[in-house]
């Protein structure tokens, strides 16, 4: 942790030295210095180092990136950026990163490769999947990729080529939220932190895992001395440092907080009556599930005096509408993490803060715009990746009607089956896996079951920037072009009005590295669907997608993102709705008896078309998951401790760890240990203990900090990394992946990322 | 007329993110594992009554700058605007401006051999109207540079409003970096 270095080290000379450079095959450093050519100038285009994607610009001299900063193009960015965004040149010329395609020799796994052209590695590739689909059928491969255009790329190709197999992320991050948010309104809404006079906040820590619009509205709102945030987290985080109020929460029982206080506001009659009459139903059956969820009932689970949920619950009550409860997108993360979003949701829903300015809020994209404006006055974009559906049974069952899984995405699955399905062969044979920029021997629960299991497949890619823990299981390793140097098709960007942003290309490929658009594309060609894509090249794609309108191109070409003077609009606020008519005098056809645009409330996506409190097909499925209850919170597992983990200011889940600039600043992660503990178990700062429960013993080194509570511990993600080939990160710290279980949350699918253990000493 | 620069750094707004060190790193193509600025961030109290602090390490740019009145060779120097430079060609690395600094944001470059620290980007940036790179990328605009001498610049404005606080004012340094504490601090 070294940022959080005493003051006498600040100044320390590295006493490492130069290390011996050991030139990988394959990588920049074999290469030695490579020429570059680029004009001087400024390049606007979009951050990938983690997966807000903030719109960027960059100052390029003699065709060498000089500083990455925000794009002052989008409002609410302005020039910043964060630590990691500014590091992209560390990635780009970093010499340990992958520039030719390499071939495995050896056993898989064993880390022996051959250089290979593209064009042998590539016909390599379209011949053995060519091969899969014939042998065992096409669902016989799975497709992996972290969720962004590559991710869609990925599946449109997944789907031509015939597999419903297809993972994102989502389950090891977000999927409890967006399931939660799929139940209650039909689709994601937004938090308005900018105009907010309260807000309560689980474990969202915006101050380290950074959203620079997101990040910068809630410095700006605890910075200011006339608002609120109270702050619910096992661990004093940069953010609980911030608040106003930190509770020190047991960890797993956000539910049972959040459940209290809708106890209370029912209790008390105090909620918005009007608008949960209007707006939702289901209404009667939270009251009867939250009957017994007093204050005095969560105090023993939370570890929060029962007086404090009672004063919460009034001081939000005094603050609603412009007050919002936090879901995060990933926070206590527990078997009834599902339960614990939707009752995050129910209880903004309860302060009736829907499309009310200070509180949340649906996406304005410029189809919502453009309906209520009745005028075309945002282009609407065009596809550029089908997915024809593919109507075969997924290896996880998401989506299957009797399946646990049953509503788990379709689109995202549940990464945690995959191993199982894999060693199990069923529900069919598994015998291929497509993986581009997906890490899950580190991100993922239970790497060592993953890797066993990848062990059995007959043929695995992998495009990634380094030869990463995964992609050192596979059998051909595309060397894919940092974002720097990457091309790529128009992304929506739609919080309060709508705005486009396109990935421009800094620099030019530093060697023979090409973008997965290209390579999906060619693979394509080369066995035998290429007509699947209507673009041949990245600039086809773009036109496809922009419907030839040069003008949208032209502005994503020299300014990075594209925005449309749409005033801004909360549906149930009148001054706003005004504003938006006055402009749009088509829209007042559209008005109801009080003069707001009351229909975005109540045709939503739901069975019901109004946001639903209480889910129905939900509650017919699983009893007692209807609406928000008491279930399933306990972590420990009988276990003395739970160990928590999260993300650092300066790296990204598994991605950021070999970066030269973030390694300096953080090359490893000591675990996060109250002095009680310690002394208890006799550990001193430094210390080197074991992590044990059921699922693995790992080796870990102790942090001793007063901030967090004596039960739990806490390592930052993506260290403990078995790839030689990235030396900064190989064998330093630990991977908390490796003590989690494949069982995930009920319900939505997710990795469960708290754990109970015991300590050991070394 | 010479100017009278000021950064301010807010600690309310300050997350300790390191984005400002990152950007100097890059700005500047400061050696690997030195730092000309860098946040630490330390926790403070006992749990659960807890603070963390936050504070933002590096060259202050002193009105009376103990570095250069210790400098035999004037390597180290006032410009007319009060910012303090190196002049890399007269440095001999005697190190005395290092032992001098009571703020310890000095340090030998090993590459050059010359002493080194921060410099408001004024080369590449500052001289051409920019903002330091540290000011420029920090996501939740802690950092805020300009001339005092520009009514109504940000710099002037926030100086007038807020406390603020002079590293080691007492040694008489008068240093152009002022930090506007942080109005939560440990609970006791």
């Amino acid at each position: 942790m070294a940022y959080l270095q005493a003051r006498r080290d600040f100044l320390k000379i590295a006493t490492t030295g130069v290390a011996t450079t050991v030139v990988i095959p394959g990588s920049l450093g074999a290469l030695g210095e490579v020429a570059l050519k680029s004009e001087d100038k400024f390049i606007r285009s979009i951050c990938e180092m983690c997966s807000s994607r903030c719109p960027m610009e960059a100052r390029v001299v003699n065709g060498k990136t000089v500083l990455l900063q925000g794009n002052p193009f989008a409002k609410e960015m302005g020039t910043s950026l964060c630590a990691k965004g500014v590091a992209g040149a560390s990635q780009l010329y970093d010499t340990q990163r992958l520039v030719k395609p390499l071939i495995r020799l050896g056993k898989r796994g064993e880390n022996k490769w051959r250089e290979a052209s593209w064009e042998e590695a590539l016909s390599l590739v379209a011949g053995r999947l060519s091969a899969l689909r014939e042998r065992y059928g096409a669902r016989s491969v799975i497709f992996s990729a972290k969720t962004g255009e590559q991710y869609d790329l990925l599946r449109s190709f997944a789907s031509a080529f015939g597999s419903p197999n297809v993972f994102s992320h989502w389950s090891s991050c977000p999927i409890a939220i967006e399931s939660a948010f799929e139940h209650t309104f039909g689709e994601k809404l937004h938090r308005d932190f900018e105009n907010a006079n309260y807000i309560l906040n689980f474990g969202h820590n915006l101050f380290e895992g950074l959203d620079i619009p997101l990040t910068k509205a809630m410095a700006h709102f605890s910075a200011n001395p006339s608002k609120k945030l109270v702050v619910l987290d096992p661990r004093f985080s940069v953010i609980a440092s911030k608040a106003n109020e930190w509770h020190p929460i047991n960890p797993g029982s956000d539910l049972a907080f959040v459940l209290a206080l809708l106890h209370v506001w029912i209790r008390d009659a105090k909620y918005d009556k009007k608008f949960v009459e209007q707006y939702t139903i289901g209404f009667e059956a939270l009251a009867q599930s939250v009957k017994e969820t007093t204050p005095q009932w969560q105090q023993t689970l939370t570890g929060i005096d029962a007086k404090v949920v009672e004063r919460i619950a009034e001081e939000i009550y005094a603050a609603s509408p412009k007050c919002i409860i936090d879901w995060g997108h990933k926070a206590t993360t527990t078997k009834a993490e599902y339960q614990r979003s939707r009752a995050i949701l129910i209880a903004n829903i309860l302060m009736g803060n829907v499309e009310r300015e200070g509180g949340i809020y649906f996406a304005k994209t410029a189809e919502r715009i453009n309906a209520f404006a009745k005028e075309m006055i945002v282009p609407v974009l065009n596809d550029p990746y089908p997915r024809p559906l593919v109507n075969e049974k997924r290896l996880d069952g998401a989506g299957e009607e009797g399946s646990a899984n049953r509503f788990v995405s379709k689109r995202h699955g549940s990464l945690t089956a995959i191993p199982e399905a894999i060693l199990a062969q069923t529900p069919y044979e598994i015998k291929g896996w497509f993986l581009t920029r997906h890490n899950p021997l580190v991100t993922v629960a239970h790497p060592q079951k993953m890797k066993e299991a990848m062990e059995q497949l007959e043929f695995i890619v992998v495009n990634d920037i380094y030869l990463s823990d995964t992609a050192m299981m596979a059998d051909v390793v595309l060397p894919e072009a940092t974002y720097l140097e990457r091309d790529e098709g128009i992304s929506k960007i739609a919080f309060k009005t709508p705005c486009y942003a396109m990935r421009n290309r800094i620099v030019e490929p530093l060697h023979q590295n090409r973008s997965a658009i290209e390579i999906v594309r060619e693979l394509a060609e080369r066995m035998g669907f290429g007509s699947h894509f209507v673009w041949r090249t990245v600039a086809e794609l773009r036109a496809f997608q922009a419907k030839g309108d040069s003008v949208l191109l032209e502005t994503l070409l020299r300014r990075g993102v594209a925005s449309f003077d749409v005033p801004e609009l909360f549906a149930r606020e009148s001054v706003f709705v005004e504003r938006f008519c006055e402009r749009h005098p088509k829209c007042n056809s559209l008005l109801d008896s009080n003069g707001l645009l009351s229909s975005m409330l109540t045709q939503l996506k739901t069975p019901s078309g109004k946001i639903e409190i209480f889910c129905k097909t939900v509650e017919k499925a699983f009893k007692g998951y209807g609406v928000p209850s008491a279930v399933d919170m306990d972590v420990k597992q009988g276990y003395p401790y739970v160990l928590t983990s999260g993300k650092s200011a300066v790296h990204t889940n598994g991605h950021t760890q070999n970066i030269p600039y973030l390694n300096m600043l953080m090359s490893d992660n000591p675990i996060w240990m109250n002095p009680l503990t310690a002394k208890e178990h006799g550990l001193k700062q430094g210390d080197t203990f074991y992590l044990k429960n059921g699922i693995s013993k790992e080796k870990g080194t102790v942090f001793i900090t007063e901030g967090i509570r004596p039960d739990t511990l806490f390592a930052y993600m993506g260290f403990g990394r078995d790839a030689p080939m990235m030396k900064r990160t190989h064998g330093k710290g630990m991977n908390p992946s490796k003590l989690l279980s494949l069982q995930s949350a009920t319900l939505c699918g997710a990795m469960i990322t708290n754990v109970g253990v015991e300590i050991l000493k070394a | 007329m010479p100017k009278q620069y000021r950064l301010l750094y807010d600690e309310n707004l300050c997350i300790g993110c390191q984005a400002c060190s990152v950007a100097c790193r890059v700005e500047n193509s400061v050696p690997d594992n030195f730092f000309r600025l860098q946040v630490h961030v330390q926790t403070k109290g006992v749990f659960p009554n807890l603070g963390m602090s936050y504070e933002r390490l590096s060259c202050m740019m002193c009105e009376n700058p103990p570095c250069v009145s210790v400098c035999p060779t004037h390597a180290s120097f006032q410009s007319k605007d009060g910012l303090v430079h190196i002049d890399e060609k007269t440095c001999i690395t005697c190190k005395y401006c290092i032992l001098a600094c009571p703020y310890h944001a000095r340090f030998v470059n090993p590459l050059k051999n010359v002493v080194e620290k921060c410099t408001f980007c004024y080369d590449t940036r500052v001289s051409k109207e920019l903002l330091p790179a540290c000011v420029s990328t920090c996501p939740t605009e802690a950092l805020s540079f300009g001339d005092m001498r520009q009514k109504g610049s940000l710099v002037e404005q926030k100086s007038q409003k807020e406390v603020l606080v002079f590293p080691k004012a007492h040694l008489g340094t008068k240093p152009k970096v002022a930090f506007i504490p942080s109005r939560k601090g440990v609970k006791v």
